[in-house]
């Protein structure tokens, strides 16, 4: 684990990537024990309807959606604000930790003095953080597959809850790329994280909103969450534009953070 | 090959501030250069530069033919650089640290970084051709340093230790090195030295910076001093001892005056109080004492002067050539 960048970096977050692990999979668990107490249950339902616009779009409810569904209590409980939370902390911890923590450290040095190039450095960490957000996409796709099938929710196709995690998956690492970006133009950790903090809850607010406020539509474009779940995955299954700009945003980003890094000063 | 490294008109600002300006130097092959001054000098800000962690303002350096910004990555592969301040992975061995160090130079195979370290073209193979671990451990054992604790639990100076065999284990034709023995005891410090003269003898180059003069006297060739971001002089050590002002001071049983010690070459600054005369002394205090055994000799106390005083030989210097 120590033969590169990219296994090394691996390497110092294997107890707390075992830990997120847990975490997720004792969510998907919790989430699979309820549903059977939610199945068919009207009145729920109809609690819900009472909710003003502002409150459904913030929780991640959608004009006609059955909470009572498997595809609705997901929805609204896994992937309305709980699932995508997790990703955007672990992506924004792990990109603002990438290179800008390691300088403030006073180690990005030791990388650095060795022969190989920045763009290296750059590349080999943002793997890492792209390779355990896939890890941690695939461990709780895997629990919330087992505990769909295991407590009826037959409407929810394993594909498209796979399109669903990958989205959430991809979401977090767009932040998480944005932390990262921020820390290798300044080498700041905590500006980097406090950036990507506020960028999500920015566009996270105005999507939501976005469904009740009219004058907030046509930006809705600009959010992230709108390509996350704006075209309803777990219900339709992957939207390829969609999962395109949620794939080329963090890959822009990398390249921005390296364009930043490359001729920069380094300060230890 | 002509220099090892040159710096050629080099500047360096942190936003208005000076970091170097207009460095001119050059480091000979195989000479073990001190790079000498107070702190906040711009020493680190030299070495930084030639490590291509800090991009210069101006002017340009050139390590081993190299340029050190556009082929960067061929001159960190033929240096071993220790860091002013060699921070290190709490989290990790020194062995982990050693092996982490070594797969980034070589892809992991501890023979490739043997291979890929070394310079050749001139024939002077460096080192034996065997396994670097095996140099590691020699080195380790050298300087009495346990690989096999966390780097976290290590005292400042055995952290020290790791950070040196990082830049001696794969034998490379130049060592860059920021005050290297800081942290180190007395007796590692000399077996540092002897590290560095050993390298040096095999055709290696070292440029050590520092800002405690005895260290650099003892084991280097050629010292430039610098202060406030410019090189005051470059000198040999022997040159730079005999410029340098040592301040002595003697003690008599007897009341001397000043008259009969006035007019010896080499004495500056002669004062006498009762029993007691001091000078500063430049050159041989051969005239001196010879003309202070002419009395009731009780004592004689003779400092080696210190770095501030050495700046304040060259000031003087400087300002006479200019007068003259």
């Amino acid at each position: 684990m120590l033969r590169s960048v990219l296994l090394k970096t691996l390497r110092d977050q294997r107890r707390s990537l075992l830990f997120w692990g847990v975490g997720l999979v004792l969510v998907a668990a919790f989430l699979a024990g309820f549903y059977p107490t939610v199945k068919d249950n009207k009145l729920f339902q109809q609690m819900l309807e009472t909710y003003p616009d502002e409150l459904k779009g913030l929780m991640g409810i959608t004009e006609g959606m059955d909470i009572t569904s498997g595809v609705g209590w997901l929805n609204v409980e896994a992937f309305g604000f709980l699932t995508p939370l997790l990703f955007i902390v672990y992506g924004v911890i792990a990109g603002s930790a990438a290179i800008a923590g390691e300088e403030g450290r006073g180690t990005l040095y030791l990388l650095l003095t060795e022969p190989i190039e920045r763009g290296r450095v750059v590349l080999e960490k943002f793997g890492a953080m792209a390779l355990a957000t896939a890890a941690l996409c695939i461990v709780l796709y895997a629990a919330l597959a087992v505990g769909a099938s295991a407590t009826g929710m037959d409407d929810v196709g394993m594909l498209n809850l796979a399109a669903i995690t990958a989205s959430a998956g991809l979401l977090g690492l767009t932040f998480g790329a944005l932390a990262f970006a921020v820390g290798c133009a300044t080498g700041r950790s905590g500006l980097a994280g406090g950036v990507a903090a506020a960028a999500a809850i920015a566009t996270y607010l105005v999507n939501a909103m976005s469904m009740s406020v009219d004058a907030l539509a046509p930006i809705k474009w600009a959010s992230p969450f709108f390509y996350y779940n704006g075209a309803d995955p777990l219900a339709n299954g992957l939207d390829q534009t969609h999962a395109l700009v949620l794939l080329a945003a963090p890959a822009a980003l990398c390249a921005v953070g390296y364009l930043g890094f490359r001729r920069r000063d380094i300060a230890v | 090959m002509d220099a090892a490294i040159r710096l050629d008109k080099l500047t360096k600002f942190y936003g208005s501030r000076v970091g170097v300006e207009g460095l001119d130097l050059e480091v000979r092959p195989g000479e073990i250069f001190g790079y000498l001054g107070p702190n906040g000098a711009g020493k680190t800000t030299t070495i930084r530069v030639l490590m291509d962690l800090i991009r210069p303002t101006s002017g340009t350096a050139t390590v081993l033919g190299m340029d050190a910004q556009a082929e960067s990555v061929e001159v960190r592969r033929r240096v071993g650089y220790i860091a002013g301040d060699p921070s290190l992975y709490g989290n990790l061995t020194g062995e982990e640290t050693l092996t982490y160090a070594a797969s980034l130079r070589g892809g992991g195979d501890w023979r490739r970084v043997h291979e890929l370290a070394d310079w050749g073209g001139d024939g002077r193979r460096r080192g034996p051709g065997g396994s670097y671990w095996r140099r590691v451990h020699e080195l380790a054992e050298r300087l009495e340093c346990d690989l096999s604790r966390r780097v976290g639990t290590l005292s400042s100076g055995n952290r020290r230790k790791i950070a040196v065999i990082r830049a001696f284990m794969h034998d490379p034709p130049l060592l860059i090195m920021d005050e290297p023995t800081g942290g180190l005891d007395p007796l590692m410090q000399e077996e540092f030295g002897k590290m560095v003269r050993e390298a040096s003898e095999k055709g290696a180059t070292a440029f050590v910076s520092s800002h405690i003069l005895p260290e650099v006297e003892q084991v280097c060739d050629r010292v430039g001093i610098i202060r406030q971001g410019r090189l005051v002089a470059v000198e040999s050590v022997d040159t730079l001892k005999s410029r340098a002002m040592r301040s002595l001071e003697i003690e008599f049983g007897e009341r001397v005056s000043p008259e009969s010690f006035s007019n010896l070459e080499g004495v500056h600054n002669l004062a006498v109080s009762g029993t007691t005369l001091k000078c500063g002394v430049t050159g041989s205090v051969g005239p001196l004492i010879k003309a202070a055994a002419q009395f009731d000799l009780i004592d004689v106390a003779l400092h080696e002067p210190t770095l501030e005083e050495i700046f304040l030989t060259y000031y003087v210097g400087g300002e006479q050539d200019r007068a003259a």
